[in-house]
């Protein structure tokens, strides 16, 4: 890292703690009654109980066990169609406009059809969680696949490469940046859809977590759930990138 | 290269063509392309197709290639009908940037060819690296195409091609894109290629010099539609030289006559 970045980068962590410190100044001066807004010492120490007892630990496990189920569903099916649409034109022409409809809809919106169906149950939080999920997956793989390269089908024409091998080896990954990208933005879909499903459902989860402290007016437990959640948001989004990186190499030698 | 000689003891006294059109029309979106045109290729022959743009050189190729169909007559090779492409013709593209895999490293790229032709994963390595020794790329294994300069490209492509083991080479303006020395660098190591392979070549080009330089034999389309305009036997030594053959009376004779030809079809 070169000085410049490093100065940035320690700008950025001062901000940071200046809104701590602002926080801290606020509950101190009691601006906010206490019951609503505790200090980040009273969060940060809830924190520490959270986890030392154990609490926490399963909730925050419950939660992403949530997250990474929905999104690998997502990620699987939303691959899959998009590869199958995305590689024929008259999927393209016949399919897309169906789900230009269906992917503004909120998903929200869904959540009572699909408790109607599954009950409250996980399998009703996995389907509300791919499905919100799986669309920018889908349409980032779409896009991918209209986008390869068509010279390169007639280097795998010449090649007499097989059906499955043009697949895997020219159009996935010629489609990979476009298909990663899409899976990042699913990631905060599916942690946003996993909380509010644990808070509909009551499943097991930092969701639920955060509402139960809410009623009790606990709320030190509550901003340490909320404070767990931007974590969760945050670590998975940076080790997505870090897998991108890693993934997509040959991009950072095209620029 | 092991299967070349092989290959050379196939040549003489086998007046068979290796790739042959058989009165070839091919139409595309209502437009005729190229009419009635009947050709055959030796094997280990030189052909040079050359013509003013539009003349349907590239479709030409493409047709030999099995990437197109004819509307009507034939595409031979080898005496069977071509209805697909085959491993055993390979064609070098002009746009090499788009050709190649961006996201493999030039071993990467030779080693496509291979995985397709069902190497063993254990033998891909070592014929990799005489792959790109032949072509000139030794110690940039690693690399990836956008590293590469354009003359390094094209060198990687044509060492896929290679990796082909065709008997039948397709070059569609393969040097087009790059600079003058760099583009006579690429014509004596192509020459010398495919020398030591024995492969036939159908090299497209609407560099006149280029097409004398490297041919047995040169052909002029006509274009609207393409057809046969004119026919060159090539009678200059081998090897090539870039001065002396240049300096050659014949060269110039040819040259001459291909020039003519040209500036009368765009009248």
């Amino acid at each position: 890292m070169n000085r410049a970045a490093l100065l940035w980068r320690m700008a950025s962590f001062a901000i940071a703690a200046g809104f701590v410190a602002l926080w801290q100044l606020i509950a101190n001066l009691n601006l906010v009654s206490p019951v609503f807004l505790p200090g980040p010492d009273r969060a940060w120490t809830a924190l520490v109980r959270g986890f030392s007892s154990g609490d926490l630990w399963s909730k925050l496990a419950g939660t992403l066990e949530h997250m990474a189920y929905g999104w690998l569903a997502a990620s699987i099916a939303g691959i899959a169609i998009g590869a199958i649409i995305g590689s024929s034109r008259m999927m393209r022409t016949y399919v897309a406009p169906s789900l230009e409809f269906l992917r503004p809809l909120p998903v929200s919106a869904i959540i009572p059809v699909a408790i109607a169906m599954l009950g409250l149950t996980q399998a009703m939080a996995l389907f509300v969680i791919a499905f919100g999920a799986i669309w920018p997956i889908m349409l980032a793989t779409i896009h991918g696949f209209a986008a390869v390269e068509p010279r390169l089908y007639e280097v795998a024409r010449s090649l007499q490469m097989s059906r499955l091998a043009v697949i895997f080896k020219i159009a996935l990954p010629s489609a990979s940046p476009d298909i990663l990208a899409g899976m990042r933005l699913s990631l905060t879909v599916a942690l946003i859809l996993s909380v509010v499903c644990e808070i509909l459902a009551g499943l097991d989860g930092l969701g639920h977590w955060v509402l139960l402290s809410a009623r009790a007016f606990r709320s030190a437990d509550l901003f340490a759930g909320v404070i767990l959640l931007g974590v969760t948001g945050y670590v998975t989004s940076v080790a997505m990138s870090l897998a991108e990186h890693r993934l997509l190499a040959w991009q950072a030698a095209q620029r | 290269m092991a299967s070349a000689a092989k290959r050379l003891d196939v040549v003489p006294g086998t007046p068979a063509p290796q790739v042959s059109f058989e009165a070839v029309t091919l139409q595309l979106g209502g437009k005729t392309i190229i009419e009635n045109l009947s050709l055959g290729v030796r094997p280990g022959e030189f052909l040079c197709i050359i013509g003013a743009s539009g003349c349907g050189k590239t479709t030409a190729l493409r047709l030999a290639a099995g990437l197109y169909q004819p509307t009507s007559g034939k595409v031979n090779f080898d005496g069977q009908r071509m209805r697909e492409p085959r491993r055993e013709i390979a064609i070098v593209f002009q746009d090499y940037g788009k050709a190649l895999l961006p996201w493999r490293t030039a071993a990467g790229n030779v080693s496509l060819a291979l995985e397709a032709g069902g190497m063993p994963s254990a033998e891909r390595l070592a014929r990799i690296e005489e792959l790109l020794r032949t072509v000139g790329l030794p110690g940039h294994a690693g690399k990836y195409p956008s590293e590469m300069s354009g003359g390094m490209q094209q060198r990687l492509q044509i060492a896929r091609c290679l990796a082909q083991e065709p008997k039948t080479l397709l070059m569609d303006e393969p040097f087009g894109a790059l600079d003058a020395m760099t583009r006579q660098g690429l014509q004596d190591e192509v020459l010398s290629l495919v020398a030591a392979s024995g492969a036939t070549v159908i090299f497209v080009t609407h560099d006149l010099e280029e097409a004398i330089y490297l041919g047995d034999r040169v052909i002029g389309l006509l274009p609207h539609p393409g057809r046969i305009g004119i026919e060159l036997a090539v009678n200059l030594p081998r090897p090539r030289d870039q001065l002396s053959t240049r300096e050659h009376p014949e060269f110039l004779r040819l040259r001459r006559q291909l020039f003519d030809f040209i500036k009368a079809t765009e009248q």
